[in-house]
């Protein structure tokens, strides 16, 4: 973050404020505390604020929030593919696959309203095509769905690019997304995914066009990107480049999973033992807290996924 | 709020828009009951000033700090009863000041001058063991402290920091940014304080921005050697790295006259706009000085003048800290 220019000119209060999403999170516990009055009251004020602020800090505080909650700062994204690992590790090791939907439920007992078609995108880039109750390791799955959780805006905006680029359009003429919303970038691609899938087995892209025209939408574009050299790596190691391939390269790339800084490489994806002992600290914390909304069944429904081999 | 809304437009029909606003005004009254406004305009306003790289987490302490000061009932430092009867030894409480002290002069870069001598100023009133706040104008009935070697008894005395406590803060800084002990002890040697004295803020503050800036100086030079040498081929050649040496002189040579003239007035807050501007030519030469073009000239020239043995990091790290340490002004 630049906050300082080179010739010490301070950076003014109001931008310094709106760099790093603190006024969301101000918001954000001023809206808990008129939620959960007495509570909070009794509590103390200021440890709340104090709870909130080091929950935040530690990432442990996208935990049974709703959605719009959990993907309004990058922090949050990351924090909650994070405590998706944390909580459902145990699965990797033991080496289940689970389908699409099963992964739903298991995000939906961390954030009730999770929404299906995140976890359909997620799916789709592993499976590579739009079948949905194909079975998925936990890794491949947990790192396709931080990079369509992290970067939403982004891979909206490309996959536009690249059916603009599979329809024949040149590079120049290929329209740029900057300031559309997300929702209606989300229902376009949509109408384009059964279009998309026929193309995906015949056609792919050329990559230096691709790249030509990323580049091109990282220069304007308002939201966060995966890094232009990471991309570029990847699109320089093939002739031809496939769009749900393309994910996939991105997804397992090294730099990227750090870049987000959520989750371990993949070959320590499944070791650590501290994290058993953190685990139960969690849930001793979240079945106490008063911001839980459904603890009782959360904690029960995690407590359950320990050890999946016993399930029926 | 809005989804507390949604949920309550299900009790009060769309036709009766008192219902909406009675909530919100019930929300407005227990804020303001609450205090609520009043703490987070403190944060807010705390942060600013502190301008860290990490603002949550800035909250998170803050909030913290506050919540262990008002549950254990010590009201800050200008209750003068609780050194005495206070739950912790004097020892560990100024390990607890010198660590939130330490907490404070991290926060802010020392590029970033207002915020930089903000904190500054808050370390130095919590390290300042001997009292409530005191400002320019307040004269202590002991010695006169403006003389910087009088020899008052710590923890009770003057108004000043203790020696010992300042000499330790610069220590640490100097750790924490990463200089070995070794190099930075000669540069300690110039700043410290006898234990006994009572060091008053102008010290205190040139003090830590020197070990500020040095730290940032140390680990440049480090980044320097890093340049000139490929690790794959052993230690720089020596040639190399005193052309490297000289350049890094000159650049500090250049900048030289500002800083003197930074410390001495750093109270004359008429001059700072001039000093501002006048400092910022001299970084641009400096730097200029320091470009990879020179380095690369200086470089050149020194392969051209044939190699004399090989220097290694450490050599290299020390020698850079001398030509820093010389121009810093002994502390008497």
């Amino acid at each position: 973050m630049t906050r300082v220019n080179r010739f010490n000119s301070p950076v003014p209060d109001h931008e310094y404020l709106a760099d790093g999403d603190v006024l969301f999170y101000l918001r954000d516990a001023v809206t808990q505390l008129l939620d959960h009055q007495q509570e909070y009251t009794t509590f103390g004020l200021i440890r709340y604020f104090a709870e909130y602020f080091s929950s935040v800090k530690n990432s442990n505080h996208v935990l049974f929030r709703e959605y719009n909650y959990i993907r309004a700062t990058p922090h949050n994204r990351a924090s909650f593919i994070r405590v998706f690992w944390r909580c459902y590790r145990q699965i990797g090791k033991s080496g289940d696959l689970l389908s699409t939907l099963e992964y739903r439920s298991l995000l939906q007992l961390l954030c009730p309203d999770f929404p299906l078609e995140m976890v359909q995108r997620a799916a789709r880039i592993v499976q590579m095509e739009d079948v949905v109750d194909c079975l998925m390791s936990f890794s491949d799955f947990l790192y396709a769905l931080q990079l369509h959780f992290y970067y939403p805006e982004f891979l909206n905006s490309m996959l536009l690019i690249y059916q603009d680029l599979l329809a024949g359009k040149s590079p120049n003429t290929v329209i740029v997304p900057t300031s559309t919303s997300i929702d209606l970038l989300r229902s376009v691609a949509a109408e384009n995914i059964s279009k998309e899938k026929q193309q995906q087995q015949q056609d792919g892209v050329d990559p230096s066009t691709l790249a030509q025209c990323i580049d091109a939408l990282c220069d304007r574009f308002k939201h966060s990107h995966p890094p232009r050299s990471c991309m570029r790596e990847v699109l320089g190691q093939t002739n031809k480049v496939y769009y749900y391939s393309f994910l996939m390269s991105l997804a397992k790339h090294e730099s990227i999973n750090q870049t987000i800084g959520a989750l371990p490489s993949r070959a320590e994806f499944l070791i650590d033992p501290e994290m058993d002992q953190d685990l139960d600290k969690l849930i001793a914390q979240i079945s106490v807290s008063p911001s839980s909304n459904s603890s009782g069944s959360a904690v029960g429904g995690l407590k359950e996924e320990h050890p999946p081999q016993e399930e029926d | 709020m809005a989804d507390k809304e949604k949920r309550r437009s299900g009790a009060t029909p769309p036709g009766m828009p008192e219902g909406n606003a009675t909530k919100s005004d019930s929300d407005r009254e227990f804020l303001s009951r609450a205090g609520v406004g009043e703490l987070l305009r403190g944060a807010i306003l705390k942060m600013v000033e502190a301008r860290s790289d990490d603002p949550i987490g800035f909250l998170a302490d803050h909030f913290c700090n506050l919540a262990s000061v008002s549950e254990t009932g010590t009201a800050g430092y200008s209750d003068v009863d609780h050194f005495s009867d206070g739950p912790l030894s004097a020892g560990a409480q100024e390990q607890q000041h010198l660590n939130r002290a330490l907490w404070h002069l991290r926060l802010a870069h020392h590029s970033q001058r207002s915020a930089f001598s903000n904190n500054v100023r808050v370390a130095y009133d919590l390290l300042n063991l001997t009292g409530p706040l005191r400002r320019s104008g307040e004269v202590p009935q002991g010695p006169d402290v403006s003389c910087t070697d009088s020899p008052t008894e710590g923890g009770g005395g003057g108004g000043g920091v203790k020696g010992g406590l300042y000499t330790q803060t610069l220590q640490c800084l100097c750790s924490e940014g990463g200089v070995p002990a070794s190099t930075s002890a000669p540069l300690l040697q110039r700043l410290h304080c006898q234990d006994h004295e009572a060091v008053p803020y102008d010290i205190f503050r040139h003090g830590v921005l020197t070990c500020a800036v040095f730290s940032d100086y140390i680990r440049q030079a480090q980044r320097l050697y890093a340049e000139v040498c490929c690790p794959d081929e052993g230690p720089a050649s020596r040639a190399l790295c005193l052309s490297v040496l000289g350049t890094l002189k000159e650049a500090l040579e250049t900048s030289q006259g500002c800083e003197a003239n930074v410390c001495d007035n750093s109270n004359m807050k008429v001059n700072s706009c001039l000093e501002g501007n006048v400092k910022a030519l001299c970084y641009l030469e400096a730097s200029a000085k320091i470009s990879p073009y020179r380095l690369g000239q200086a470089m050149a020239g020194a392969q051209a003048r044939g190699p004399g043995g090989n220097m290694d990091a450490k050599e290299f790290e020390n020698a850079a800290a001398e030509l820093f340490i010389t121009r810093v002004k002994v502390v008497s």
